[in-house]
């Protein structure tokens, strides 16, 4: 096996040896469906674009899986990392950086993949939501929106100076994106001014880009764009801060 | 002996701290080679600039033949290091790491092999951090010989281990070197450096104090032999006349004679045909502790 392979093996088996990722990834946004589609309901409404709140909250909450493991999973892990030596024990072997990255991502993915397929279903058995309506635009804005979200993990990762800032930062990004970006209350509820903030935060995009796949709408450009740009920009400066 | 490493005038700065000033040596092929000095005397970092893994700022190293700051990807696969301050994931097993570092250069030794060698083979399933400190360095070892490197670079290996882990692990240095590698040893053990290194050099404040052996550093900065007994009414001036003796002196019962070479034999011989024959006549040799403390101006610190 390839070292990229092996690396890639064995994190895949470090995420499944903790439990706090693993809940925070796969049983807190379960159950927040549940709890939030329990109380909207299932019937088509006005106030969620027409459609049904479990079926709006299903695919919002793929993207809080991704979130979850891109904005607070990652940097942690990764800070830690470096704070305790292992990146320079990798590095001394010659392990290198971009094996690390490409283990990460891998274990992003499928950490996101598997969440999704929890969120579905609780969905489709408990609220009988929808399966997505366009699978593979649904597949494509799904990995978009992941390397977007890690992209933003590792720059938290390389400005944070140990897995503990790591972990505050990340959570400070990450309760109110979720909050306000879509999976929380529904946007038409919103103040005006969370609604202004809402507009800033990148999971607002994911949230999104990965309803209109999944709901078989258009997918909006504007979307799409800033996914992208927010992909460019964080990894090209995660890329320069780690070669500090 | 052709040179493996070859450091001339090594030179490290960060920002205003000079780390290492001015730093030479050579090692060996196949001698245990020891980097000594107290805290901060820069030994850290000059292995890691032969290591590659730092940028020094002066000077010329050669590792192998090869530059550790150009041809950093060979000579990682030709050396093994265990660094000071590292550590591995705290949940991976003993053999996914050794299974993923033996990745890096396939060809080496057989994992299985290594893990037994290492006595971790009733460990192989143990995550990281369930390890004992022992079996952590024991572990850092085997992964710096995954590759059966041509060098090995041992920072503070002996760091944290109780005594008998630590006899184990020179008995384990002294295998490395019977199996034809190199091995370069930072410590601020005395008795471990005296008891495995070939040579060593003394670094303190950034330069080189001394090159030698332990013993011809002993030799040359140990002060030579003290031999003390008690004599409480013996008139014992006339030793000063005894062949090797260079001082005499006495506190009230208790008589120290320095010198060197065969001076306890001489003086025990001249005391037994005087009458004089004390129950505790014994004698002090300088350690290389004494010297190291004479030679870096008493700045040794018990760990760090």
């Amino acid at each position: 096996m390839s070292v990229a392979t092996r690396l890639t093996w064995v994190e895949v088996k470090l995420f499944t040896r903790e439990p706090f990722s693993l809940i925070f990834a796969f049983v807190f946004p379960a159950v927040i469906l549940v709890v939030l589609a329990g109380i909207f309901g299932s019937q088509p409404d006005p106030d969620f674009g027409g459609v049904s709140p479990s079926d709006f909250y299903l695919a919002g909450y793929v993207a809080v899986v991704i979130a979850a493991t891109a904005l607070v999973a990652l940097p942690v892990h990764v800070a830690g990392y470096r704070e305790r030596g292992v990146l320079r024990r990798f590095r001394a072997s010659s392990i290198p950086g971009w094996v690390v990255v490409l283990s990460q991502v891998a274990v992003g993915l499928a950490a996101g993949l598997i969440g999704a397929a929890v969120l579905l279903v609780v969905g489709v058995t408990l609220y009988d939501a929808g399966v997505p309506e366009s699978p593979l635009a649904t597949l494509w804005v799904f990995a978009l929106a992941s390397c977007s979200l890690l992209a933003l993990g590792f720059l938290i990762a390389s400005v944070a100076r140990s897995a503990r800032a790591a972990q505050a930062l990340g959570m400070i990004l990450f309760f109110p994106m979720w909050l306000l970006s879509g999976a929380g209350p529904p946007p038409d509820v919103l103040t005006e001014g969370m609604r202004t903030i809402s507009q800033a935060l990148p999971l607002t995009y994911a949230v999104r880009a990965l309803q209109d796949a999944w709901l078989g709408r258009p997918l909006d450009p504007t979307n799409v764009i800033v996914l992208a740009a927010i992909l460019i920009v964080a990894g090209t400066l995660s890329i320069l801060l780690s070669r500090r | 002996m052709p040179s493996v490493i070859e450091v001339e005038h090594l030179g490290k700065r960060y920002g205003s701290t000079v780390a290492v000033e001015d730093v030479s040596f050579d090692v060996a092929e196949g001698e245990i080679f020891g980097i000594l000095g107290p805290n901060g005397a820069g030994k850290t970092t000059t292995v890691e600039c032969v290591e590659g893994l730092r940028r020094p700022d002066a000077g010329r190293i050669s590792v192998l033949g090869l530059d550790p700051a150009r041809d950093t990807g060979e000579l990682r696969r030709r050396m093994g290091c265990q660094l000071q301050q590292s550590a591995l994931p705290d949940h991976i097993r003993v053999r996914e790491a050794i299974d993923l570092f033996a990745s890096v250069t396939p060809g080496g030794p057989d994992p299985s092999s290594l893990i037994d060698r290492w006595g971790l083979a009733d460990r192989s399933g143990t995550s990281f951090s369930s390890l004992s400190g022992g079996q952590q360095q024991r572990l850092f070892v085997a992964l710096a010989l995954v590759n059966d490197p041509e060098v090995v670079f041992l920072d503070e290996m002996t760091q944290g281990l109780d005594p008998a882990a630590r006899r184990t692990a020179w008995e384990l240095i002294t295998e490395i070197r019977a199996g034809g590698t190199t091995v370069v040893l930072v410590t601020h053990f005395m008795d471990e450096a005296e008891r495995l290194c070939d040579r060593l050099v003394v670094v303190d404040r950034g330069r080189v104090v001394a090159i030698d052996t332990p013993q011809g550093l002993v030799a040359r900065f140990g002060g030579g032999i003290r031999v003390l007994f008690s004599a409480p009414d013996a008139d014992v001036s006339w030793l000063d006349g005894v062949r090797g003796v260079t001082g005499v002196s006495r506190h009230g019962p208790q008589v120290k004679v320095t010198g060197s070479g065969p001076v306890l034999a001489l003086v025990a011989s001249e005391l037994v045909s005087r009458g004089i024959v004390p129950d505790d006549l014994r004698v002090e040799q300088s350690t290389l502790e004494d010297v190291f403390l004479s030679i870096t101006g008493g700045e040794a610190e018990p760990d760090g």
